[in-house]
């Protein structure tokens, strides 16, 4: 009663390779992809991080080329010109396209409430020039250069952000600002964050008695007021050191104080990962701890090292503004966007002036672009993402 | 102005008539001697529940009328609550410079006259007779004799535990006291051996010498006079070391932070300090009225708010003060007056009594010796002010409506010569190059900045106690100036108390801060401020030191002109005649103008001055100023009333007149 089953045999030769899966070509390259082209695939599907991505490189742009791109130097003064508002560009002159110019502004000093009054004299279109020989500057306080990217009309001003008090373009002071607040709190987060991976490396490795010592020190870190000792130290130190310096001085010690939380979380990652296999075997083959933290155990956890460090760049920003707000941190002549924000600090800037308030807003789109950076990083990095 | 007679600049008449007796009486007319005077309907209820006498007895039998047509003033009526706007509670004091009643007080026109006292004889520039007025109490009621005048000399500075630092300054003649007599109730006589010109301006300044005590108020702290038992226990339950630590604490007139302390100011403290918003009520038993039988002051009360500097123009500007100066800036005035038409003020402009507004103090005392051996030398001060593009700075700060000048008299005081304001002040950088090379400051570092004989850049430290932003900006026009001649400028920022530490050790080497305190002076006003004589003065505190202790602390000056400057200065108080006096006045300035001790920048900066249009009487123009002058002190705030707007015309300028 029982049939034999139906069964069926491939006449075609036997294929070694038909007993593993046959791939797609897609998944072909995510196979064998390197691990760096997959952070950038992975990184590029968040839209927001990628977009953050481009405003932080076009500000970073800015701040190598800040004496190219404003159109006047950082304290030149025009006293034709104060407390103007922004100066309007037009394209189109009695109809006719002209290209991007300005109109003259005309001023004038109401004797009896001393507001000055900008009016646009519309009779000839001044057309702004571009990559143009403009006020002379030294770049990088090296080379002696002329260029623009662009430049006043020959016989008028262009200030498109307005003048403050003396007279001083906002839009060129806000590039030159640039410079100073998004380049010193980078040195301060790599100062931290070498620090946090050195002293969080050796406690998570080691343990014991060096663990304690550790943990110790950066309790009694973590518990030292953090504003009066700036306070202090931007009283004690001397006036006549570059402000500059000073304040790079300052940032130092304040990196000083913030790497214990980095140093926890590395040291807690480190406690687990020590006691995995692949540690044990470099311990077998004689590396030294140096290389085994360095090159087995810390880039277990690169993604979360990226992303605290590209999180806490913006919270130095914003310390460098609130600080120079305060009056603590940069001080005029510096130029920074804290120290614009804190010559805005009054009623007048407010009532009369609102464009004074203009460094808000790059201070708001970069710690933003940060964030949105930091998030896409993370969630490139994470492997379960 | 008003209906008594100016008391002349006393040593000036004496100087006429030297020798003779000079009877200086305030010889007014009691107009409504027997006329009822009105109640002010604030202080009806106590009246009628008999806990104050009523208005015809509480005002002296001869009050000082204010004869308010006469002086261009309107007569007003009693009530409303004055707000003024204040930066701390310490700032109660304010109320003692705004009421301004003194023994002896300043007119506009910058002559002292009898206020609290009703007459003062002045002989010979050296013995001063006081009346008193008949009938005036203390704010609480007590009469107010010449027992209080004796207070203060028996019990007060020569009690040997209270006046243990011995007699102010200005109680003192090369060293010699006063004999004090005091030969009725109502008469106290001060005399010295020689002429004493310092006296009556002591009385009469802001901060005033107080000869006159609340003797029934102060015995029962004093161990003379109140029982042992009981003071014990005031100075246990006040917490104090010992009595005399207890009475100089109750007793502190100028501080005015005590609520029990009797007063003759026109309003008296009603809220116990610490607290953010003070009341002054009127004194019941203030001493001046107005021709239509009102007791003065006409408003109520005042109303003082504590509130940040920088919050102060906000509050003006949102309509929450009716009378403020204070803390208002010559960059306020847009914000300010843009908001004036709302909110129902208006916004005047008094002048300044301040030689410079901004002034530059090389500090020739510093410890620094290569510094102090450069900032001695003439010339580089005068490198220094050449380099100052003063007329760009007025531009640009000041909307062009001030005037670069350097530190000096004022147009408008009777010493005053252009020549005194421009004198090594224009705009010369050439000229200031060649200076500064002339004292072999030749070398440069990278920057182009000179160096100092010893290898350190010239870069000069200014040091400000101001949060103004004003200081900083002007700072920052001259380094650039500075810059273009080869001297580099940095800004250090510091409290008040702090630059006062640094400038007595000698650690400062130039400050910032306002000019002359005195920018329209009089012949017959001391030149003291021009010469060495006080630790204060930024330029020289070590000198000003030495003067201020008799030679004890401090350094003897050492440069020529310093030492002809105090020369002069003790000359200026030994002689009586008026050419003298001003001739000593003029070689004075000349000396300052030609020596540069202080770098003056701008000058005739305006005051801002927001008033409720519902205030009458506040002048449309006049100086504002410390001393002399009192701020508003000087122009009578008791005189001020409220009114709806329109419903009276204007004050005119009347008493507003700048003086000479």
């Amino acid at each position: 009663m029982s049939e034999p089953l139906e069964h069926w045999v491939s006449t075609e030769p036997f294929d070694p390779g038909r007993t593993s899966a046959r791939l797609s070509k897609p998944s072909t390259r995510y196979l064998e992809a390197s691990q760096a082209r997959l952070f950038w695939w992975r990184f590029k599907r968040h839209r927001l991080a990628l977009v953050a991505l481009v405003v932080l490189a076009i500000a970073y742009l800015t701040v190598i080329f800040a004496e190219f791109i404003a159109p006047y130097g950082v304290a030149t003064r025009n006293t034709q010109h104060i407390f103007m508002p922004p100066q309007p560009i037009h394209l189109f002159h009695e109809g006719q396209f002209v290209g991007p110019f300005v109109y003259d502004m005309r001023g004038r000093l109401d004797l009896d409430t001393l507001q000055r009054h900008y009016t646009e004299d519309e009779r000839r279109p001044r057309p702004l020039r571009f990559f143009c020989k403009g006020e002379p500057y030294r770049f990088w306080g090296l080379v002696e250069a002329d260029l623009h990217l662009v430049c006043p009309p020959s016989l008028g001003t262009f200030f498109p952000l307005g003048t403050d008090r003396l007279g001083r373009d906002i839009a060129s002071r806000l590039v030159h600002g640039a410079r100073i607040s998004l380049t010193v709190g980078l040195v301060g987060v790599a100062f931290s964050f070498a620090l946090g991976l050195f002293f969080g490396g050796i406690a998570g490795y080691f343990g014991g008695a060096t663990d304690y010592w550790i943990q110790r020190v950066t309790e009694i870190l973590r518990s030292i007021p953090q504003l009066p000792l700036w306070l202090a130290l931007s009283a004690a130190l001397p006036v006549t050191l570059n402000p500059l310096l000073v304040y790079f001085g300052i940032t130092i010690i304040l990196a000083l104080l913030d790497w214990p939380s980095l140093a926890r979380a590395v040291r807690s990652k480190l406690f687990s990962l020590r006691e995995e296999d692949f540690t044990a075997a470099a311990e077998m083959m004689g590396a030294r701890p140096a290389r085994i933290i360095a090159r087995h155990l810390l880039p277990n956890f690169a993604s979360h090292l990226i992303a605290s460090a590209s999180l806490s760049i913006p919270t130095m920003i914003l310390a460098e503004t609130a600080l120079s707000f305060l009056g603590l941190g940069l001080r005029p002549p510096i130029v920074s966007w804290g120290v614009l924000l804190s010559e805005a600090q009054n009623i007048e800037a407010v009532a009369l002036y609102p464009w004074l308030l203009m460094p808000m807003l790059p201070v708001m789109v970069t710690v933003l672009a940060f964030s949105f950076l930091g998030d896409g990083l993370r969630d490139a990095a994470d492997p379960h993402g | 102005m008003m209906t008594m007679p100016f008391v002349r600049r006393m040593p000036r008449v004496a100087g006429l008539a030297l020798g003779a007796t000079i009877l200086l009486v305030a010889s007014f007319i009691v107009q409504r001697a027997d006329a009822a005077y009105v109640e002010p309907p604030v202080l009806a209820a106590a009246v009628a529940a008999r806990e104050l006498p009523p208005v015809d007895q509480r005002i002296p039998a001869e009050p000082l009328v204010m004869d308010m047509p006469s002086t261009g003033r309107q007569t007003g009526d009693y009530g409303g609550s004055l707000r003024i706007i204040e930066a701390q509670a310490r700032d109660t004091r304010r109320m003692v410079v705004f009421g301004y009643a003194r023994l002896v007080g300043y007119a506009p026109d910058g002559t002292i006259q009898p206020d609290i006292v009703k007459a003062v004889d002045v002989e010979e520039g050296r013995r001063f007779t006081f009346h008193l007025r008949k009938g005036h109490r203390w704010s609480d009621g007590a009469p107010f004799t010449s027992d209080d005048f004796r207070y203060y000399w028996e019990d007060v500075v020569n009690d040997k535990d209270l006046g243990m630092n011995g007699l102010p300054r200005e109680l003192l003649v090369d060293g010699e006291p006063p004999q004090v007599s005091f030969p009725d109730a109502l008469t106290v006589r001060y005399e010295w051996s020689k002429p004493n010109p310092y006296f009556l301006p002591a009385l009469a300044q802001s901060l005033p010498l107080e000869i006159a005590r609340p003797a029934h108020y102060l015995k029962q702290f004093h161990k003379r006079y109140a029982d042992p038992a009981e003071l014990k226990q005031r100075v246990a339950d006040a917490g104090q070391r010992n009595w005399v630590a207890l009475h100089y604490k109750l007793d502190q007139p100028y501080k005015n932070a005590n609520i029990d302390l009797p007063s003759l100011q026109p309003w008296v403290l009603a809220t116990p300090p610490p607290a953010d918003r003070f009341i002054f009520r009127r004194n019941p038993y203030f001493h001046r009225v107005d021709t239509a039988g009102h007791q003065l002051p006409y408003i109520d009360e005042v109303a003082m708010s504590i509130a940040g500097t920088g919050l102060i123009p906000a509050k003006v500007g949102a309509g929450e003060a009716d009378l403020q100066a204070n803390y208002l800036t010559f960059g306020n005035y847009p914000f300010v007056k843009a908001a004036a038409e709302r909110e129902g003020y208006d916004v005047r402009r008094w002048r300044s009594g301040k030689g410079s507004r901004i002034a530059l103090y090389p500090n020739l005392t510093c410890a620094d010796s290569a510094w102090r051996a450069l900032l001695r030398e003439a010339d580089f001060r005068r490198a220094l002010s050449l380099a100052i593009n003063r007329e760009d700075i007025n531009l640009a700060v000041y909307y062009g409506l001030a005037r670069p000048s350097n530190d000096t008299v004022l147009p408008g005081s009777v010493l005053f010569q252009p020549s005194l304001a421009t004198r090594w002040a224009t705009y010369d950088p050439e000229r200031a190059r060649a200076l500064l090379d002339g004292l072999h400051l030749t070398q440069r570092n990278a920057e182009g900045i000179r160096l100092l004989p010893d290898g350190r850049p010239l870069t000069v430290v200014v040091e400000t106690s101001g949060e103004e932003g004003e200081q900083q900006d002007v700072l920052q026009l001259v380094a650039e100036d500075w810059r273009r001649v080869g001297i580099g400028l940095v800004v250090k920022t510091g409290e008040r108390d702090t630059l006062s530490r640094r400038l007595n050790t000698g650690s400062t080497v130039m400050s910032i801060w306002a000019g002359l305190e005195n920018g329209l002076a009089h012949p017959n006003d001391s030149p003291a401020e021009l010469a060495p004589t006080n630790s204060d003065q930024h330029q020289w505190p070590a000198w000003g030191l030495n003067a201020e202790s008799g030679g004890k602390l401090g350094e003897a000056p050492d440069l020529p002109f310093a030492q002809k400057l105090l020369a002069l200065n003790e000359a200026w108080r030994r002689t009586l005649d008026p050419a003298e006096k001003a001739s000593i006045w003029r070689q004075m300035l000349e000396i300052n103008a030609e020596a540069l001790p202080r770098i003056g920048i701008i000058a005739d900066v305006d005051q801002v001055i927001a008033v409720s249009k519902r205030l009458h009487n506040v002048p449309q123009t006049g100086v504002f100023n410390f001393n002399p002058g009192a701020y508003f002190g000087m122009y009578r705030p008791d005189t001020f009333f409220f009114a709806p707007p329109g419903a009276r015309t204007a004050a005119r300028d009347g008493e507003g007149a700048l003086p000479q």
